[in-house]
């Protein structure tokens, strides 16, 4: 056991087990380093609400053999595509099926994040690392020249040192602007909220409403049109083996700046006469909200720093209306590890030695996944026949979806973002929310 | 040197429990398993004084190899060493069978290492009972203080304890002599938020597996559900109530709307009756 | 040819009696009742006692005949002033072994919990704890009916009936307030059976060194008529200014939502519900409170209930006798307006 004047010491920390990180503490577990992965919830990935497709081809990158290690994936995707909603509660479906979407192991399933993000962690803590739980890290060790030698925990005789420091913490991205690699909080224009609701249906039922033939099959559809108020949103319906996760994201500063209440905008979609015959009679499991950085590649911080890294969420690789995140976390998880091996092979923890991550990065992420990954470019992209049967009203469907998210925002949303300065305000918005749906709910 | 045995039980989150809106069933998916937080108290407590008098803190915990993380949340909160009473024959128990088990486990640790004071939660709150405790006492034979906010003392020289326990109508300052069990309320000791080397200690702990065979201590007669008295007849969802009248005072207005609901009132006798006897 | 007993066991502090002992002797002669039948027919007697412990409370024996007991089981020693555990349980355990009750009730107060698990244990048999419905039934396999106890579990969300198939007696604890007084009858006779158990000295090693009262107010919102419950819809602490404002034109007392006492804003002794007190007033108004069922598990035996909560569909309008949709802010001051007026009329 520890005395008070034995320092805790590690070759790697890896703040926070969402996906980034847990990927990032198995990589390097794994490569014989001995590893904490410090996460401030009771759980693995405990802030994560959120739910939907998991692509494979990150999984296997990191963990061939993951079929065999029983993920607690739901359903495949078979069918993916979008459905548009119009006003008059009708329902217009675009999706494929088939094709390319019967593989084995399938392009990508759904998966709850709460289960997922626990599974994935415990195959870290397979390769050796240590997941402390319940720890939130405060701030940084830096020796006499400024790098980063290990982290400060909430804890008594909470010092952790080691040579390298992975920051996976998330959206709320206080680390990230303690190294002082980004120099402001994510801009309510930039961040997405996201509600849903996990209903319980027999699994039968579930594949007569939504014409699956086996819970073999599986849908992940973007919901379109008639969402979240005439506001930019855009929703989804998956389908999990005897549940249904219906949901919808919407920007920050739009649910900030008409005080919308999530919970009821939710509803509102929720009984639109197309969506509610598909979760009729069904049992609420679970109500959650998460941010999501959506600025994409704009908002990234600096990536590395003397003796630490900054991967997923809190480095903004996410593209989140496109439900993205995941799979970019990983791989960014996974090359912030390959980066600290490398530095131990080198015994150079330098800004100049971590630089290499980002070169990782952009040679990974921003000249091909970025591009490759995307939901609606790919879509669009490996299906053409698409375009040419409804190639009026997938323009109208375009300028629909690109006014929202693209140009016109930044000046629908200028007014906002002057009256939302401060963090404080942001989170405490949230957290009226929150609570809000908690009491609704009768939580 | 001082000896506490602490007796823990993992539960369901009670407070995290959910209701389906619509049909009022339960939840119980992804409701997180905790340590029975009145137990956690009762922990804090003994390993206040085992901080005070030098000592160690031993807990027992009875339940499926899941219980291991509630052990080590024990561990992690200052407990010395933990064992798991773990067996498929004891699956099943009532209290009376689980008090058997309890009490047959901590006499065997006291005779190898003496025990001064059996800390309990005061009930778990998934069954809320109350009843293991007192149970344990009167197996063990040893003087029990039951919902215990405060020990005043312990007295290893005069072998005796003094507690405040808290009742409907007033506080009772109780000496009794020890070995003593006490059950306790959540005021006895502040759960502390454990130091960084304690909890890293605490994750690679494993407890020491009690089983029937290994212990040979227990008579299969009195475990499990052959050992408990009591059965489930029948389960069943409370019979939903008949909902009185909605009245919106939004369209009505709200001094309409509540003279509506106290005519309601009036008719049924309610109100007049009420007022009758105020001043 | 047997007797079968049905027990309640009195209980009483510095002479003063709970009064869940008489709404237990109203039980015990419910449940007498659901036997004489298959009693009558098989040749047996059916009674209904009690048991009382003390000092120098013969008066109180005398009290239980007029609320339904035939026959009063008194310890009447010295020693038994004030309640502690040991004597009390070795005392029981002592005059249950004689008589062979079939059936023993104990109030699930505080008193009565710290009792009865030990009184059981000693005894090895079956106790169910808190029980909400108590009644003689027919089991498949038991030539006499037994005692069906339904228990509220998970919160209240489920309902879990316990039996006691084989061992003696049958023990239940339950709660105050769910189960009605039973009348009074001042001309009832009965018979005080006076019994002696010899203690040891070890039994009463244990020694009360004080009481210590508290100098705060005390609620006994178990026996109010009028209880004005306020939820997390009341926002902050402060909003309970106004419940008890309105609690006070109604001559009532102040109840609270299990949220509200875990936050700090009003103590335990207000809390209403399966982990707080079991109330039956004529009279209940919950405002701002959702209506969790175990909440509703608390106070769904009052006489009317009166809801008032923003949200239309909060689940605590389904228990309510008339529910005012609304913002209790409005509601509140128009019910004390009203109220006032009222008052001013008869007055």
């Amino acid at each position: 056991m520890n005395t008070q004047d034995e320092k805790i010491r590690f070759d790697a920390i890896v703040v926070g087990a969402g996906l980034a990180g847990s990927t990032a503490a198995m990589m390097m577990a794994r490569a014989g380093l001995n590893v904490a992965l410090i996460e401030r919830g009771q759980k693995a990935g405990g802030k994560n609400y959120f739910g939907g497709a998991i692509y494979t081809h990150a999984i296997g990158e990191v963990l061939p053999d993951f079929m065999d290690r029983k993920p607690p994936f739901e359903r495949p995707v078979t069918e993916a595509g979008f459905w548009m909603l119009s006003k008059d509660g009708g329902l217009t479906k675009m999706t494929v099926q088939g094709g390319k979407l019967g593989a084995e192991p399938a392009d990508a399933y759904m998966a709850s994040r709460a289960v997922f993000d626990v599974w994935w962690a415990e195959q870290a803590q397979r390769e050796g690392a240590l997941l402390i739980p319940k720890t939130s890290v405060v701030d940084f060790i830096r020796d006499s020249a400024g790098q980063v030698i290990g982290v400060s925990t909430d804890r008594a005789q909470g010092d952790v040192y080691a040579p390298v420091v992975i920051i996976c913490e998330g959206v709320n991205n206080l680390l990230t602007q303690k190294l002082g690699l980004i120099d402001h909080d994510l801009e309510p224009a930039h961040v997405a909220l996201a509600f849903k609701q996990v209903i319980a249906l027999p699994m039968d039922t579930i594949n007569a409403r939504f014409g699956l033939p086996d819970e073999k099959h599986g849908l992940a559809a973007s919901v379109l049109g008639d969402v979240s108020l005439g506001l930019p949103g855009m929703g989804f319906v998956y389908t999990n083996n005897t549940s249904v996760s219906v949901g919808l994201g919407m920007m920050l500063d739009a649910v900030v700046e008409y005080r919308l209440k999530p919970y009821e905008v939710l509803q509102r979609y929720l009984r639109h006469p197309a969506i509610a015959p598909l979760i009729k009679g069904g049992q609420l499991m679970e109500y959650g909200a998460h941010l999501i950085p959506e600025g994409g590649y704009r908002d990234m911080p600096k990536l590395y720093t003397g003796g630490a890294m900054v991967a997923g969420d809190a480095a903004s690789m996410v593209n989140a209306l496109h439900w993205e995140g995941t799979n970019m976390a990983i791989v960014a998880g996974k090359l912030a590890a390959e980066t600290a091996i490398e530095a131990h092979k080198q015994g150079d923890f330098s800004a100049q030695a971590l630089s290499q991550y980002e070169a990782r990065l952009k040679d990974r992420f921003i000249l091909k996944d970025m591009k490759q990954y995307r939901n609606f470019a790919r879509f669009l992209e490996t299906h053409p026949e698409f375009m040419d049967a409804y190639p009026g009203f997938i323009n109208d469907a375009l300028g629909q979806f690109f006014s929202a998210y693209g140009m016109p925002k930044k000046t629908l949303f200028k007014n906002i973002l002057g009256s939302l300065t401060s963090r404080r305000q942001l989170f405490k918005a949230v957290g009226d929310m929150l609570s809000m749906g908690r009491a609704v709910m009768g939580w | 040197m001082f000896h506490a045995l602490v007796a823990i039980k993992q539960v369901p989150d009670t407070t995290n429990i959910r209701i389906d809106p619509e049909t009022g069933n339960l939840v119980r998916e992804g409701v997180p398993a905790i340590m029975n937080p009145y137990d956690a108290h009762a922990l804090a407590s003994a390993v206040e004084w085992k901080r005070k008098l030098g000592g160690k803190v031993t807990v027992v915990s009875m339940g499926p190899a899941s219980f291991t993380v509630t052990i080590r949340e024990a561990v992690e909160l200052g407990a010395d060493a933990g064992y798991l009473i773990s067996d498929r024959k004891f699956a099943g128990a009532d209290t009376l069978a689980t008090s058997y088990v309890l009490a047959a486990v901590i006499q065997s640790i006291h005779e190898k290492d003496p025990i001064d004071v059996v800390f309990f939660g005061k009930q778990a709150i998934d069954g809320d009972t109350a009843q293991v405790g007192p149970g344990v006492a009167v197996r063990l034979d040893l003087p029990i203080i039951t919902y215990a906010v405060k020990i005043r003392d312990i007295n290893l020289a005069k072998r005796h304890i003094v507690v405040e326990r808290k009742t409907e109508r007033w506080t009772e300052v109780v000496e009794a002599p020890l070995p003593a069990l006490v059950t306790c309320e959540k005021e006895i000791a502040e759960v502390p938020f454990a130091p960084l080397p304690d909890l890293i200690r605490s994750l690679r702990y494993e407890p020491e597996v009690l089983t029937m065979e290994s212990t040979g201590i227990f008579d299969a007669e009195h475990v499990g559900v052959r050992g408990s008295p009591t059965v489930v007849f029948k389960m069943g969802t409370p019979p939903l109530p008949e909902a009185g009248e909605k009245i919106n005072s939004r369209e009505i207005g709200v001094e309409a709307a509540v003279a509506t609901a106290f005519a309601k009132a009036d008719a049924a006798g309610i109100l007049s009756s009420v007022l009758g006897g105020v001043k | 040819m047997s007797a079968r007993r049905f027990w309640v066991f009195i209980e009483q502090e510095e002479g003063k009696v709970h009064p869940v002992s008489w709404e237990l002797l109203g039980i015990a002669s419910r449940l007498a009742s659901e036997v004489k039948e298959e009693a009558h027919a098989a040749g047996d007697t059916v009674h209904v006692e009690c048991i009382l412990l003390g000092n120098q409370v013969e008066g109180i024996a005398r009290e239980a005949i007029k609320y339904g007991a035939e026959r009063v089981y008194l310890v009447d020693e010295p020693e038994l002033e004030n309640y502690r555990n040991c004597p009390y349980y070795k005392c029981i355990v002592g005059v249950v072994r004689k008589y062979e009750p079939e059936v023993f009730l104990i109030g699930a107060t505080t008193l009565g919990r710290d009792l009865a698990g030990a009184v059981a244990t000693s005894l090895r048999t079956g106790l169910t704890a808190d029980c909400t419905g108590l009644e003689m039934g027919e089991v498949k396999g038991s030539k006499q009916r037994l005692l069906l106890a339904t228990r509220p579990a998970f919160g209240g969300n489920i309902m879990a009936t316990i039996l006691c198939r084989q061992n003696r007696p049958q023990m239940s604890s339950v709660r105050p307030r769910v189960f009605p007084m039973p009348p009074y009858n001042p001309e009832a006779v009965g018979e005080i059976v006076r019994e002696e158990v010899p203690l040891d000295e070890k039994d009463t090693e244990a020694r009360i060194l004080e009481f210590i009262h508290d100098q705060a107010e005390s609620v006994d919102i178990e026996y109010a008529d009028v209880i004005v419950s306020g939820g997390r819809g009341l926002g902050t602490p402060e909003g309970f200014k106004l419940i008890e404002e309105l609690a006070h034109e109604l001559g009532g007392v102040v109840g609270a939502s299990r949220p509200c006492v875990d936050a700090g804003w009003i103590s335990y002794a207000h809390q209403v519900g399966q982990s707080g007190r079991t109330v039956r007033p004529k009279l209940y108004i919950a405002a701002g409170i959702s209506g969790a069922l175990q909440h509703k598990v608390g106070m769904q035996n009052s006489d009317f209930i009166i809801a008032i909560n923003s949200d239309p569909n909060a689940p605590i309008f389904d228990v309510a006798d008339v529910g005012i949709v609304g913002d209790l802010f409005e509601v509140i001051p128009a019910m004390i307006k009203n109220i006032k007026a009222r008052k001013e009329a008869l007055a």
